[in-house]
């Protein structure tokens, strides 16, 4: 399509002289913004071990997820563009610039999974040391240390060694050093992990907020629940690929070798499951005990329109309709084939 | 923090420091880690005991020369003897004539000091860096795993200073102020050499005990590691060329009597002025040194990443 649509530009469109459609390719490309995280064709051993397989991603703003099971490559991604790792084959930029060269690695805050600190230390002077290796001068370092706490929540506690710090109290230490020097893309890993109910939410109003000013987020998380409550765009990683990228939605759409089940309650099951039956996208419809039934279909989209159509038609009573396997969880499942990490 | 204030954050206008100054932030959070740890300050105690025995020594010395009048003194039932020759002659025992001799044995006895707080502290410096993970907030930042390095083997380069060079230039400077300008100028090569074998002792040792620590990560095996290479070679080379006569070069493998006897060069002590005799040339170990500062260096790139290789 994209073919047919060149070619019937060029049919109206007399062709530009060279200079003028260099020109015209330059405002183009300038008036694109430039991706803030781009893996272009990225591959990185370990040895004989291949980490990451061909990953090309590009992230231009908002929260993404990144999912996967355990081994997927997905610590070997984050360290790749928080420039720990240099790509074997193909390369990581952060807006333009080298993940691996200094610019940078100013654009990027990293809050990484580990709990090790220096458990002497006071969160306070930790996160100013970070500040410092940031190349801020003590006083700018000690102004954003204050800020990064205060955002936190950390002001009031953090005089006190990092060893009597609670798990929740040092995500917040890590998150402060992440924010210290307000970076363009912030990489996440396990960031709500040993928060209590009233952290998470703090911490996902907070992420909310940085994306809404224009921050963007690769948050990889084994929390499926938290993670779509924070975003509905995931990248799934499996065996050192993206598997998938986009939303939840239009990655369940893709899976049609996995029909989509549809539970539903309504005044006569049966004559509904016989009606359903006879829809071209319906692959089978179970009744339940409860007086319900579960329909399963492929093509979802397709699916629910009929659906639609034919309740209206025939009069069906339906009370309640739910699906059953297009959370994360279950498209997660399905992208893994039933195996999915803790 | 239900809705989060993110107004005070404002753009960073000032210029971003070179990443080479980043080293002090490393190398001041090892520090602090080694300084909040008890046993350092009983161990470093010992070695300012030392410090103050050499100090005291010399001044005591210097102080008793001038308060005795008489020309002969009873010393016990052994007759009358000059005192003026008796405290030269103890001077001399001691090694307190503030010679390159002096200081040599400063450094020797400081490096027992060294050699033991390196290995209880290795871990704490850069062993639990790597063991826990925390390299991860180190090499997310702007700066290198080569600044890294640095930082951290200037801590223990700080540390080294504070046991020896700075005390043997502070004895320096007391020999100054008790024999008078004529030994500052006369001896100004020795404070090149204190300086020269500080920096010996710092290079070396600081890049061993990373690339130990890098490797072994933990207290016990980073100990047992640090004694197989300073004590065992140190046996080894004493029984094959004392007890068994071979050749004085097999001295060599003693890295801590190589670091000596640069040491001793640095600081114009004759070589027939160095226990134990005979010894290899000077320049024979510190090609040792040398090669063992490039066998760490070569560990080091191995090691620091940011990934363990997996198997």
């Amino acid at each position: 399509m994209e073919t047919a649509n060149r070619q019937q530009g060029e049919a109206i469109t007399p062709p530009a002289p060279p200079a003028a459609r260099k020109s015209a390719i330059c405002n183009l490309q300038s008036a694109i913004p430039r991706p803030v995280l781009l893996f272009d064709r990225v591959s990185k051993w370990y040895g004989p071990v291949l980490g990451v397989n061909q990953v090309t991603l590009e992230l231009r703003g908002g929260i993404t997820g990144l999912v996967g099971a355990n081994g997927a490559g997905k610590t070997t991604l984050l360290r790749l563009a928080t420039g720990q790792l240099r790509p074997d084959i193909g390369s990581v930029s952060v807006l333009g610039h080298d993940a691996w060269g200094q610019p940078g690695k100013r654009l990027v805050g990293y809050c990484p999974d580990v709990d090790a600190f220096y458990e002497e230390m006071s969160g306070r002077q930790f996160v100013c040391a970070m500040a410092r290796l940031c190349g801020y001068d003590r006083a700018e370092a000690r102004r954003r240390t204050e800020e990064a706490l205060a955002l936190v929540r950390m002001t009031g506690r953090s005089d006190r060694p990092i060893g009597g710090y609670s798990r929740g109290m040092r995500q917040r230490v890590k998150m402060a050093q992440a924010l210290i020097h307000d970076p363009r893309l912030l990489i996440l890993d396990e960031p709500l992990s040993g928060i209590d109910p009233v952290g998470r939410q703090e911490f996902v109003a907070l992420y909310r907020e940085l994306a809404a000013r224009g921050k963007c987020l690769l948050v990889s998380s084994h929390e499926l629940d938290e993670l779509e409550k924070l975003t509905d765009h995931v990248a799934v990683m499996a065996r050192g690929r993206i598997a998938a990228v986009g939303t939840l939605t239009q990655i369940r759409d893709l899976l049609d070798d996995q029909p989509l089940s549809v539970r539903m309650h309504c005044d006569q099951p049966r004559r509904l499951a016989a009606a359903l039956m006879a829809l071209e996208d319906v692959v089978g419809v179970e009744l339940g005990e409860d007086g319900g039934l579960v329909a399963r279909a492929r093509n979802p989209r397709k699916f629910f329109q009929e659906l639609t159509a034919l309740v209206l038609e025939e009069g069906h009573d339906v009370r309640h309709v739910e699906t059953l396997d297009d959370s994360a969880e279950a498209i997660l499942g399905y992208l893994l084939g039933g195996r999915r990490g803790s | 923090m239900g809705q989060p204030n993110l107004l005070h954050y404002r753009p960073w206008r000032g210029e971003f420091q070179e990443p080479l100054l980043g080293v002090w932030p490393v190398a001041r959070v090892g520090l602090r880690m080694m300084f909040r740890w008890w046993p350092f300050w009983v161990i470093y105690g010992l070695g300012m005991m030392i410090f103050l025995f050499f100090f005291f020594g010399q001044y005591f010395l210097a102080w008793a020369d001038t308060q005795v009048t008489e020309a002969n003194v009873q010393l016990g039932g052994f007759g009358r003897y000059d005192p003026h020759d008796l405290f030269r002659i103890l001077r001399h025992a001691l090694k307190l004539t503030g010679n390159g001799e002096t200081y040599r044995n400063f450094f020797w006895y400081q490096s027992y000091i060294i050699l033991v707080i390196l290995a209880l502290a290795g871990s704490m410096i850069v062993g639990n860096d790597i063991r826990h993970g925390s390299m991860a907030f180190y090499l997310s930042k702007p700066i290198s795993r080569w600044h890294y390095l640095l930082g951290k083997c200037l801590a223990a380069g700080v540390f080294i200073n504070m046991v020896t060079t700075l005390p043997a230039l502070v004895l320096f400077v007391e020999f100054g102020f008790l024999d008078g300008w004529d030994y500052v100028r006369e001896s100004a090569h020795l404070c090149f050499g204190i300086l020269g074998y500080g920096l010996v002792l710092t290079v070396t040792f600081s890049l061993l005990i990373v690339a130990v620590a890098s490797w072994m990560k933990t207290t016990v095996p980073i100990i047992m590691t640090w004694a197989t290479v300073f004590l065992f070679p140190k046996l080894v080379a004493s029984m094959l060329v004392d007890g068994l006569q071979f050749h004085p070069r097999l001295r060599l493998i003693d890295l801590w009597n190589d670091a000596y006897l640069v040491g001793n060069w640095l600081l114009d002590v004759p070589p027939d002025r160095i226990p134990p005799w005979p010894q290899p040339a000077w320049y024979e170990a510190g090609g040792v040194l040398v090669v063992l500062c490039a066998a760490c260096l070569v560990a080091l790139v191995l090691r620091i990443q940011a990934v363990e290789i997996v198997k």
